[in-house]
């Protein structure tokens, strides 16, 4: 009877659900690029290539950090205020030397960490609390010691960054490469990682089994603040100029839609780095189907919405069963 | 939170301290790269705002209809009579002075308070619409009796009716507001926005020879200045200049950043783009920007033409690289406090539309020359 | 199962209210059901018991509209059903306690009896009749407590009568509890079985699941046992002895059950002299005043006393994972710094926590990364995890402590109980520590687990591991010790050692104890 019938579908859902879940970002980028291939002038060349790798590197970098803060059950909301305090830095810093601003601009993140960090590990502030305080408080900061102007910024190593090569491949393409080989051999082969991990799943748990729980989170905020910086300063190499009223605004969001849409759940317990990488990627791909095709950016935004919805969806909807 | 009920909120204090100590020590040495005396922005001052001096001499605003001068008086719009010299103006900025139009404008405003000695007091919302809500309405509260407006967009309308509500004239500035001027609100002052547009679309128009494709980056959308800049440019250039297709038209908000993405995005499409309408003059920065890591020369192989006339803009005219650029003129002070003498007295109007200038590769040289520029 | 018919325990035999005919049941790679026949009569109590894994708990799933049978048929009054989801069983008459309490914390008393079918006036809620009705209700099950509070203040035990007049409330057919004794103080079990008995003169069905052997023959009248997904047995509950169920849930010879007895606690072997714990006059605001414990080698303590006795509490602050204000703790000799857990865990003291899921398991990570959790500082290089002395170590353990898993790479949420129980105390066993403190270490898992792991606390006793053991089982605590610490409101009140190790002595210890009333709200 209907019993027969309804069985089968109701296996291959599951199964189907299951495998959304894990390929479902990378199946989506294939997709999306197959119909570019065929529907938009000059897609699969090097300098399309290269225009979406110059948008992609900046929010992949600064997901990265938002993984690994959300693997904690955290979030972190400063980071967009990170990358305007990080941009305010260089061109304050760059009379001694490019490498000392980018330093500067480094240590203003951690610094930022250490903050939030603090507050998230030692006060037991909540996470989107302490982190929106920082987001709030930075910019301001930052529009102050930049004194209300956007400044240009012509230094060869930094905008280097943003747009040379090095060995025919854009600078950004190594860094981003660098960062994630780095953030997934944190996550995955170091003590370090699988603490992260396990404080995510069940922080109580982990307490009990003696896991260095305080210095654990603050690490995960100091990493997020300095990523969010270079993330900065990549940015700052790409435009050739600083200005903190505008840089890094949203960046907050579009890292946790990359995360989120990679598969890593805001409940913690887990990290995805490749489905990070993914997230932005896709995201980046939809952004540029869209504005080349000349669509509103509003029917962008909700197209965006509709992922992310769809993200959620199948995330949730294989734990819940 | 079991870890945090286990440790006292003395934790918070050290965190402040490093707060406060972060930026002591962000500024404490400092060292720009103009500073070095290296390098820089190509010429000096070239990305400050020009001074306040420098405005006085050919850049001050003209008035090209309208008038500072009409029926609109204190009498007319039901507020107490007052003497100018011995009130507080509230001046409510709407977004951050890191763009040069509202520097000079903050700026303009300012110092032509204090020629007059007039006591202002100020505040920038940078952009939020709420936050400059609160601003207008903490003026109000502050002992404000006249308020000079430049509104990010009709969102700005709870607090003009509290200051309606109490009797408080308010004059809008570069954008105007929503209502009936000489009730709700004074009067406005500012550019001819769909102008502006049509004389950059007959600019394009020229540069392309009347024929080409072109791609649009619009301001924000939802605000009536980036509206009506799309607008003129449409209309004009559907109606003179039937060979020329706008291939591409997609907002970049206003912004540096996302003018050169949007850019770039665009360039990969459309690689047949001639000319490139930008809305305002930090979009036109950043289109720049993409066009060169794409390979494109601006000036050459795409013609730019753009609005607000900034210095880095306008050097990019003198060079050739922007085709042209219509000024939207910000030096809004003299104006402003003649607008309010005459409602005070004999009465003023209700539209005051001024003369912008129009940069061209012939005049631009000059213009920049004479300080003309902002 | 051809002796399914003869499950009538009344005069009359009525028809089943509930049916599960040739039900089969799969998930990825398991089969959990297969052909499963159950019948549940009204006016019965029908004892569902299995190892864990056995299929009890998919069985009530798909009784319950958690899932959907592949095979078979459900028949409510006789006709097939199928419940889109949990809601349409509970619309039929089907009411569900689980094991975990599903309330919501924070909402009052009140509102999670009545949640979703609040009194209303005006179509507003009215709460002043819902409290009202609420005390009534709650006054029946024993429970007397301002309804106006949230949920979370009342104890655990309370928790799960709220759940359970809930779910009677609901004009309920058959109610189902899985566990309904797991949190439950005595005094509350037998306002339970009142409860129970009343339900079954009313004519309600009750399909009850416990690993609680007593309860069972107490207030059972028929039994289905399951064993690997399939019924293995159907009857009347008077029909079987103790050993005869224990042998058809283990699937082995009664012999071999016999020889086993009740718990695998109790060889006797060496203690030694020189305490391995010292733990003086802790102190922890009002839950732990001046309590003292010493364990030596081979000895196993047992904690006595009623829920909120302190004995949590007591094992918590040995291992710093209770605030302190005063006391001293030796580990082997050596001073631990208080309130730290990492210190205490340095030093050789673990815990094994009551709340295995909330305090215990890390759910999403592996078994093998759960076993090494703790060690995993030891075992790695420069801060790098090495994988092949990780391989080794939860190779040792998954088989000296028979731990089932699919692999070691099996997520330790999908684990039964006493599995996950097994890869908690192989977390803490390849730390190599010198005191063991286990609390409620058998709670909530099955027979054939429950033995292994008392069977390993024995082992490791032998071995000279000191051992702290809590259970509110007292057949468990009494077998499973050497010493017994007796606690009341957060004091030690009693000690009994030797021959006086008893159930009788116990009660005893518990009654004469000075300190007012015995506190019961957990």
């Amino acid at each position: 009877m209907a019993e027969a019938a309804l069985r089968r579908p109701a296996l291959d859902r599951d199964r189907l659900l299951s495998l959304l879940q894990n390929y479902g970002v990378y199946a989506a980028i294939v997709l999306l690029v197959v119909v570019n291939a065929a529907i938009t002038q000059n897609f699969l060349t090097l300098a399309n290539l290269r225009v979406q790798l110059y948008q992609a590197v900046p929010i992949l970098v600064v997901a990265l950090g938002m993984a690994l803060v959300i693997g904690t059950e955290g979030i972190d909301l400063s980071v967009g205020a990170v990358i305007s305090l990080a941009s305010a830095m260089i061109p304050l810093y760059l009379g001694y030397g490019p490498w000392a601003a980018m330093g500067t601009a480094m240590v203003a993140g951690a610094v930022s960490g250490v903050i939030s960090g603090s507050l998230v590990a030692f006060a037991g502030v909540q996470p989107i609390i302490a982190t929106l305080a920082l987001m709030i408080g930075l910019r301001g900061l930052a529009v102050i010691l930049n004194g209300a102007s956007a400044k240009e910024v012509s230094d060869p190593l930094i905008d280097g960054l943003g747009t040379g090569d090095w060995l025919g491949i854009p600078q950004m393409a190594w860094v981003a490469v660098v960062l994630v080989g780095l953030v997934a051999f944190l996550v995955n082969r170091t003590t370090f990682g699988r603490q992260l991990v396990a404080i995510g799943d069940n922080r109580a748990a982990s307490a009990l089994s003696g896991l260095p729980v305080r210095r654990v989170l603050m690490t995960v905020y100091v990493l997020s603040g300095v990523l969010a910086a270079i993330a900065g300063i990549l940015l700052v190499g790409y435009g050739s100029y600083a200005d903190p009223s505008n840089l890094g605004l949203n960046y907050e969001l579009n890292a946790i839609t990359a995360v989120v849409v990679g598969g890593t759940p805001l409940s913690g317990g887990k990290v995805r780095v490749l489905g990070t990488v993914a997230g932005a990627v896709l995201m980046q791909l939809i952004t540029a189907t869209l504005i080349q095709h000349d669509v509103k950016a509003s029917i962008e935004q909700m197209v965006e919405a509709a992922i992310i919805v769809a993200a959620v969806y199948t995330a949730r909807g294989r734990s819940g069963r | 939170m079991a870890a945090g009920s286990r440790f006292p909120r003395g934790h918070l204090r050290p965190v402040l301290a490093v707060l406060a100590g972060t930026a002591l020590l962000a500024t404490g040495c400092a060292k720009s790269a103009g500073q070095s005396g290296g390098g820089g922005g190509g010429g000096g001052g070239a990305s400050s705002p020009s001074s306040d001096s420098a405005a006085a001499t050919g850049g001050q605003q003209q008035v090209a209809s309208g008038g500072t001068t009409g029926s609109c008086t204190y009498k007319k719009y039901g507020a107490p009579k007052l003497d100018l010299k011995k009130t507080v103006v509230g001046f409510s900025q709407s977004e951050s002075t890191s763009n040069p139009f509202r520097a000079t404008e903050t700026n303009s405003i300012t110092s032509q308070a204090k020629n007059l000695g007039i006591k202002l007091i100020q505040r920038n919302a940078n952009a939020n619409i709420s936050q400059q809500n609160t601003d207008i309405e903490d003026m109000i509260a502050q002992g404000a009796k006249v308020l000079i407006v430049a509104p990010e967009n009709a969102g700005v309308a709870p607090a003009l009716r509290q200051a309606r509500a109490k009797h408080i004239p308010v004059l809008a500035i570069d954008r105007t507001v929503n209502g009936t001027a000489c009730k709700d609100f004074i009067g406005f002052i500012g550019s001819n926005f769909l102008g502006q547009a049509k004389i950059a679309a007959d600019d394009l128009g020229q540069a392309l020879k009347g024929k080409g494709n072109v791609a649009v980056l619009q301001g924000t959308s939802g605000n009536n200045v980036a509206a009506d800049r799309t607008n003129g440019f449409n209309q004009e250039l559907k109606q003179k200049y039937p060979n020329i297709k706008i291939v591409a038209s997609q907002t970049a908000n206003f912004d540096q950043a996302t003018g050169q993405k949007v850019m770039a995005q665009m360039l990969q499409s459309h690689s047949n783009i001639t000319g490139v309408y930008a809305e305002n003059d930090t979009m036109a920065l950043g289109a720049i920007q993409a066009m060169r890591s794409a390979g494109k020369t601006p000036g050459k192989d795409i013609k730019i033409v753009s609005i607000d006339g900034i210095q880095d803009a306008v050097k990019d005219v003198a060079s050739g690289v922007i085709y042209s650029d219509i000024e939207t003129n910000p030096r809004f002070g003299p104006l402003a406090f003649q607008t309010l003498q005459n409602f005070y007295s004999t009465g003023t109007g209700s539209k005051v539309i001024i003369k912008d200038h129009h940069f061209t590769q012939s005049n631009a040289a000059q213009a920049l020359k004479n300080g003309d520029v902002y | 199962m051809a002796d399914a018919g003869r499950a009538g325990v009344g005069v009359t035999n009525p028809s089943p209210v509930l049916e599960l005919a040739h039900v089969s049941k799969s998930f990825v790679g398991v089969r959990a059901l297969q052909d499963v026949d159950f019948r549940l009569r009204p006016g019965q109590v029908h004892a569902l018991v299995g190892e864990n894994g056995a299929g009890k708990s998919t069985l009530i799933k798909v009784a319950t509209g958690v899932y959907h049978p592949d095979a078979g048929e459900i028949r409510l009054d006789g006709s097939p059903v199928h419940f889109a989801s949990p809601l349409a069983a509970q619309e039929a008459g089907i009411s569900t306690i689980y094991q975990e309490i599903n309330l919501v914390p924070l909402m009052s008393v009140a509102r999670n009896l009545y949640l979703n079918r609040e009194p209303r006036r005006f179509g507003l809620i009215d709460a002043a009749r819902m409290r009202r009705d609420a005390r009534r209700v709650l006054r029946e099950y024993g429970v007397n407590v301002n309804v106006a509070r949230p949920l979370r203040e009342l104890g655990l035990g309370a928790q799960q009568m709220v759940a359970i007049a809930r779910a009677v409330q609901i004009d309920a057919r058959v109610v189902i509890m899985d566990e309904p004794t797991s949190s439950l103080e005595h005094r509350e079990v037998e306002t339970l079985f009142g409860v129970i008995e009343r339900l079954r003169h009313q004519g309600i069905a009750i399909l009850y699941v416990s690993h609680r052997l007593d309860e069972l023959f107490r207030i059972c009248d028929a039994v289905t046992v399951m064993r690997d997904g399939r019924v293995v047995h159907t009857g009347a509950m008077r029909d079987l002895d103790r050993l005869h169920l224990v042998s058809l849930m283990l699937g082995r010879d009664i012999a071999e059950v016999r020889r086993h007895g009740t718990t695998d606690f109790g060889s006797a072997h060496h203690i030694g002299d020189r305490p391995v714990l010292r733990a003086e006059n802790l102190s922890s605001r009002r839950v732990l005043q001046d309590v003292s414990l010493e364990v030596r080698p081979g000895e196993v303590v047992g904690l006595g006393g009623l829920l909120g006795a302190g004995r949590s509490e007591t094992a918590k602050a040995v291992v710093g994972a209770l605030h302190t204000e005063a006391g001293r703790i030796e580990v082997d000799g050596a001073q631990v710094r208080r309130n730290s857990t990492a210190a205490a865990i340095r030093a050789g003291a673990v815990l094994l926590p009551e709340d295995r899921k909330s305090e215990g398991i890390v759910p999403n990570l592996s078994v093998r990364e759960n076993i090494v959790l703790a060690a995993l500082p030891r075992i790695s290089r420069a801060g790098l995890v090495t994988r092949a002395k990780q391989d080794e170590i939860v190779d040792y353990f998954m088989k000296r402590l028979r731990i089932k898993a699919s692999s070691p790479e099996q997520k330790v949420g999908e684990l039964s109980g006493g599995n996950q129980q097994k890869v908690l105390l192989a977390r803490w066993l390849c730390l190599n520590p010198k005191v063991l403190l286990l609390d409620e270490p058998t709670r909530g898992i099955d027979v054939g687990a429950k033995a292994e792991v008392q069977g390993v606390i024995d082992e490791l006793a032998k071995d000279g591991l000191g051992v702290v053991l809590i259970s509110s089982e007292l057949e468990e605590l009494i077998e499973g010790s050497n010493r017994v610490v007796v606690l009341k409101d957060g004091r030690k009140v009693g000690e009994l050692t030797g021959d006086q190790v008893s159930e009788d002595a116990l009660m005893q210890s518990l009654a004469q104890a000075p300190g007012g009333t015995p506190r019961t709200d957990g």
